[in-house]
C-alpha cells in the first residue's frame, strides 16, 4: 500500500522520558538498589568480602543464594498472568528439597534423583491444578490447603529427633550433593543459577512465541472472551500449575544443594518473595499483564535488598527496611503503570 | 417471489420454543436473503432474544427447523453456531484488553507448530479484513487503548475473518455516540458488500430504515411480517405491525393524586442526560419510559445522588442530589435495577434485609432492639404477603418476586416519601407482578410518591398517572395516562420520531 494509514501518525501517549521510564523502570530500580548498597560501607558479615558490595565474590554469593527464587518466578508470573495464584510453592519447594535429599542419601545417582524430584514437583502442581480447575476451589484457598499439606508431608518424611535430612546414622550425603548449588561451572556461578537462567529464557520464549503465553494472557485478561474463542482455559491453567510445581521442585533442589541438607522448612516464605518479585516486576494482581523477564529482575532486586540489609543494618531493622523499600518500589510502579491507563 | 432470487442464506421453518406455561416463540417462519442487512424488530417480550438464542445455539427449539445455506443447522452451543457460519456480536464486549488487536483477531484460531505460534494466511486475512472494514484501527495497538466502538469493530472483524457468513448484532449501537454509530454503519455496509449477511436487532426505527434491506417483525412470539424495507410505508406501518393490538389497559385514574410538587428537577445534564426537567407530586405515580440507553437509570441515579450531574434537584423544598446518604436521610429510596447485586444482601435473612437501611430506628443509644426488628419484619412479610415460612430465610432462596418485595419492605421501613423503582418487575413472574403493582398503588394512595423507570410499556400504562417519554437522554414528551392514550404516538417518540410528530 502506498498511502500511510491514519494510525501510523499517532504515537503512544506521553513524552520520550515518560515512555523510557515506563519501559525500563524495573532495570533502573535494580541499578539504584545496587548503587545505594555499593555506596554503603560493608563490614559486618563474614560470608561476604569486606569493602565494596560491588565485588566479584559478593555478586557470586548473591546470585547463588538467589537461584531458587530466580528459578521459580518465571512460571509464577505466567500463572499470575492467567489470573491464578499458587501459595503452596514454598511448601512444594521444601517437600522437593526433602525428597531430593532422601533420594541422594539412599544412593540414587544425581540424574535419577534430579528427574524423580521434578516428577514429584509436577505431581504437586497437578494436585493444585485439580483442586482449582476440576473441583473449582478458589485458588487462594486451594493452595493455602496444599501449603500446609505439602509442608506437613515434608515434616513427616524427616525422622523424629533431627531437623533435616543430612549425613548421620550410617547414611551420608554423596559428594556430588552440594556441587549443583555451590560449585561454579561458568563465570564462577553454579549450575543451579544457570538452570534458573535457562528456565527463564525458555519461559520468555514461551510467553512471546507460543500459544501457552498468549492463552495465559487471554485467560487472565477476559476469561469469557477466551472461552468464547474456543480456548480450553481449564487446560491452560492446569498446565501452568504443573509447570509452577516443576519450577518449585527445581527451587527446592537448588536450596537443598546449597545448604547440603533436606530441610522441611527451607522453602518457608518463598511464596511471599515470589509474589513480591512478580508484583514489583509490574504484573497485574488481577491477571492479564506481566512479563517473565521483569519478574526475574524483580527477584534480583528483592535478593539484593535482602542480602544488602543483612550486611548493613542490625537484624531487628532488616525486615522493616526491606518492607519499606519494597513498598516504595511497588507504589512507584503502580503510579507509573496507572499513568499509562489514564493517558 | 423466492423463485427469481438466489436461495436464502438462512431459512427458518415453523420454529417454536416453549417454556413452562409460556410459548416464547410460536411457529415462526421466514427467510434471510444473502448479503443483506436483515432487521429484526418487536417490542420487549416479542420473542426476539429467544429467537436469537436459538440461532446461536444457546437454546434448542422445541420444534421447527433452521437451514443455513441450504443445509440443516442445529447448533447446541455457540461454538457449533460459529462452525455453522453464524457469529454473534453480543451486547457485552468479548475482547481481551491486554492483548493487541491482531492477537485478539486470531484468538483461538492460531496456527501452531509444537506449541509455537507460526505465521499463517490467517494473519494476513485478519489484517486485510480489518483494513477493509475499518482502516483507522492499528492491528498492533493494544485493545485497552481503543474506544468501545472500536472494540466492537474488532469483534466484528474477528467474526468476519473467521469465515462467518451471518453475523448477528444485538442492539450494537446502545453504547455508541452518534459519530460512532455512523462509523459502525459504514462497517456493516462494507461487510454486506463483501459477502456477509447481517441480522440486525434494534429498537431504534431510524437505524432500521437507514441501514436495513429487509425487516422481520415479531409480536407476542409470532411472526407478523417479513418485507423488503422499501415496501414498508414508513415508521407508522412498522409501529402498527409491532403493536397490532391495543395494549391491555387496566389503568384506573386515581383520586388521591395531590397537586403539591414534592420533587422538582430542573436542567439535569450529564454525559447522557440533556437538559431534563420535571416534577413529581405528592401521592403520584409517574413513569419514565424509553428504550435501553434512553437515560432512565441515569435519571434514577441522579435523583438518588448516586451520580453527579449539573442542574438542580429539590425535594420537599430542600436542595438534594449530593449523595445516596443524603437522599435516604431526606426520604428517598431506590429499588435498583439489579436487585440481586445492588438491592439485596442475598446472604442475609429477610429480617436482616428489611431493617438494614434504618437500623437507627431500632437502636437506643447504640443498643439494638432485636425484638422490634423481628416484629417489624413479621409486619412487612404480612403486609406485602411475602411468601416464606420464616423471617429467618436467606433471601437468596426466595423467588424473584418475593426478593423484590423484600427490597420494597426495606425501602418502606426506611420511611421513604419518594420511591424510585428501576425496572421493578424485571424477572418477576406474572402473579407477583400484579401484587407488586397493587403494593405500588396502595403506597401512592397513602401519599407516597413513586417514580417507575421501565422499558415495558404495559407496565407504565398500567400503573402510572403521568408518563415521561425519553429518547437518547432527552425528555421528549409528557403525557397524562388515560383510556385514550395514543400508543403509536408513544412508540414513535421513544424510537426517535420526535415529540411533536403525529403518526
Amino acid at each position: 500500500m502506498s498511502h500511510t494509514p491514519a494510525y501510523a501518525q499517532s504515537r503512544p501517549a506521553g513524552g520520550p522520558v515518560a515512555r523510557f521510564l515506563r519501559s525500563y523502570y524495573i532495570y533502573l530500580v535494580l541499578v539504584a538498589v545496587v548503587v545505594v548498597l555499593s555506596a554503603a560501607n560493608l563490614d559486618r558479615f563474614d560470608l561476604f568480602e569486606r569493602g565494596n558490595f560491588l565485588n566479584q565474590n559478593n555478586i557470586i554469593n548473591i546470585l547463588r543464594i538467589s537461584a531458587p527464587l530466580l528459578t521459580l518466578v518465571g512460571a509464577f508470573t505466567l500463572l499470575m498472568v492467567s489470573g491464578y495464584i499458587d501459595l503452596s510453592v514454598g511448601s512444594a519447594a521444601s517437600l522437593s528439597a526433602v525428597v531430593y535429599a532422601l533420594f541422594a542419601i539412599h544412593g540414587l545417582p544425581f540424574p535419577v534423583a534430579f528427574a524423580l524430584t521434578l516428577v514429584v514437583g509436577a505431581g504437586l502442581g497437578a494436585i493444585n491444578g485439580i483442586l482449582v480447575v476440576r473441583l473449582g476451589i478458589t485458588p487462594v484457598i486451594a493452595t493455602l490447603i496444599t501449603l500446609s499439606l505439602y509442608k506437613g508431608i515434608a515434616l513427616l518424611l524427616v525422622e523424629d529427633g533431627v531437623s533435616a535430612i543430612k549425613s548421620g546414622g550410617g547414611l551420608s550425603m554423596p559428594d556430588w550433593f552440594n556441587s549443583y548449588g555451590r560449585i561454579g561451572v561458568m563465570l564462577g556461578l553454579p549450575a543451579a543459577f544457570w538452570v534458573a537462567v535457562g528456565v527463564t529464557l525458555v519461559l520468555v520464549v514461551a510467553q512471546n512465541r507460543t500459544l501457552l503465553g498468549k492463552y495465559a494472557a487471554a485467560t487472565g485478561g477476559n476469561p469469557t472472551a477466551a472461552r468464547l474463542s474456543g480456548i480450553n482455559t481449564g487446560r491452560i491453567v492446569f498446565l501452568l500449575y504443573v509447570i509452577v510445581g516443576m519450577t518449585a521442585a527445581l527451587a527446592g533442589i537448588a536450596r537443598s544443594s546449597f545448604m547440603s541438607l533436606g530441610d522441611p522448612l527451607s522453602g518457608d516464605g518463598m511464596e511471599l518473595s515470589a509474589i513480591l518479585a512478580v508484583l514489583i516486576g509490574g504484573t497485574a494482581f488481577a491477571g492479564g499483564e506481566g512479563r517473565v523477564l521483569r519478574s526475574f529482575i524483580g527477584a534480583l532486586i528483592i535478593m539484593a535488598l535482602t542480602v544488602g540489609m543483612l550486611i548493613l543494618v542490625p537484624a531487628y531493622f532488616q525486615t522493616l527496611l526491606i518492607g519499606l523499600a519494597l513498598l516504595a518500589a511497588a507504589a512507584s510502579n503502580h503510579l507509573i503503570s496507572r499513568k499509562e491507563v489514564v493517558s | 417471489m423466492t423463485g427469481e432470487q438466489p436461495s436464502p442464506i438462512l431459512s427458518v421453518e415453523g420454529l417454536t420454543k416453549d417454556y413452562p406455561g409460556v410459548r416464547a416463540v410460536d411457529d415462526v417462519s421466514f427467510a434471510v436473503e444473502r448479503c443483506t442487512v436483515h432487521c429484526l424488530v418487536g417490542e420487549n417480550g416479542a420473542g426476539k432474544s429467544t429467537l436469537v438464542k436459538m440461532l446461536t445455539g444457546a437454546l434448542q427449539p422445541t420444534s421447527g427447523t433452521m437451514r443455513v445455506d441450504g443445509s440443516a443447522y442445529q447448533p447446541t452451543n455457540p461454538h457449533q453456531a460459529r462452525e455453522g457460519g453464524i457469529a454473534t456480536l453480543f451486547q457485552e464486549l468479548h475482547v481481551v484488553d491486554q492483548l493487541s488487536v491482531h492477537e485478539n483477531l486470531t484468538l483461538g484460531m492460531e496456527r501452531a507448530r509444537f506449541g509455537f505460534l507460526v505465521e499463517s494466511d490467517l494473519d494476513r486475512r485478519v489484517v486485510e479484513t480489518l483494513a477493509m472494514i475499518e482502516p483507522s484501527i492499528d492491528p498492533s495497538a493494544r485493545v485497552s487503548s481503543l474506544s468501545v466502538a472500536q472494540k466492537q469493530i474488532v469483534e466484528i472483524a474477528r467474526s468476519a475473518s473467521s469465515g462467518a457468513s451471518i453475523i448477528i448484532m444485538d442492539e450494537p449501537t446502545a453504547a455508541l455516540s452518534e459519530r460512532e454509530v455512523e462509523r459502525l454503519f459504514g462497517v456493516i455496509r462494507r461487510l454486506r458488500d463483501s459477502d456477509v449477511t447481517v441480522i440486525y436487532i434494534s429498537h431504534k426505527l431510524d437505524e432500521i430504515f437507514e441501514l436495513g434491506d429487509a425487516v422481520t417483525v415479531l409480536r407476542d412470539g409470532k411472526h407478523i411480517a417479513t418485507k423488503p424495507l422499501p415496501e414498508v410505508a414508513g415508521r407508522s406501518e412498522l409501529i402498527e405491525m409491532m403493536i397490532g393490538r391495543s395494549v391491555f389497559q387496566d389503568y384506573v385514574p386515581r383520586a388521591t393524586v395531590g397537586d403539591e410538587a414534592v420533587l422538582s428537577a430542573t436542567g439535569l445534564n450529564n454525559h447522557l442526560l440533556k437538559d431534563v426537567s420535571f416534577h413529581i407530586n405528592r401521592g403520584e405515580i409517574v413513569g419514565f419510559y424509553g428504550l435501553v440507553g434512553a437515560g432512565k437509570t441515569e435519571i434514577a441515579r441522579a435523583l438518588f445522588g448516586a451520580d453527579q450531574c449539573s442542574g438542580e434537584i429539590r425535594f420537599k423544598g430542600r436542595k438534594i442530589g449530593g449523595s445516596p446518604k443524603q437522599a435516604i436521610a431526606s426520604g428517598i429510596a431506590l429499588v435498583p435495577e439489579e436487585r440481586r447485586t445492588q438491592g439485596l444482601f442475598t446472604t442475609l435473612t429477610i429480617r436482616e434485609n428489611i431493617s438494614v437501611m434504618n437500623l437507627r430506628r431500632l437502636s437506643d443509644a447504640g443498643i439494638f432492639r432485636s425484638a422490634d426488628e423481628r416484629s417489624a419484619a413479621v409486619d412487612y412479610v404480612r403486609k406485602l404477603s411475602i411468601a416464606t415460612d420464616s423471617i429467618e430465610k436467606h433471601t437468596e432462596k426466595l423467588s424473584g418476586g418475593n426478593q423484590q418485595k423484600v427490597v420494597f419492605a426495606k425501602c418502606l421501613f426506611a420511611d421513604a416519601d419518594l420511591l424510585l423503582l428501576d425496572e421493578p418487575t424485571r424477572g418477576v413472574d406474572v402473579g407477583a407482578k400484579t401484587e407488586i403493582y397493587e403494593i405500588i398503588r396502595n403506597l401512592a394512595n397513602k401519599g407516597t410518591s413513586v417514580a417507575v423507570f421501565s422499558s415495558e410499556l404495559e407496565e407504565v400504562l398500567g400503573i402510572c398517572d403521568r408518563i415521561f417519554l425519553l429518547f437518547s437522554g432527552a425528555l421528549e414528551a409528557e403525557i397524562a395516562n388515560g383510556p385514550d392514550v395514543d400508543m403509536a404516538h408513544i412508540l414513535n417518540v421513544v424510537t426517535g420520531g420526535g415529540g411533536s410528530v403525529a403518526p
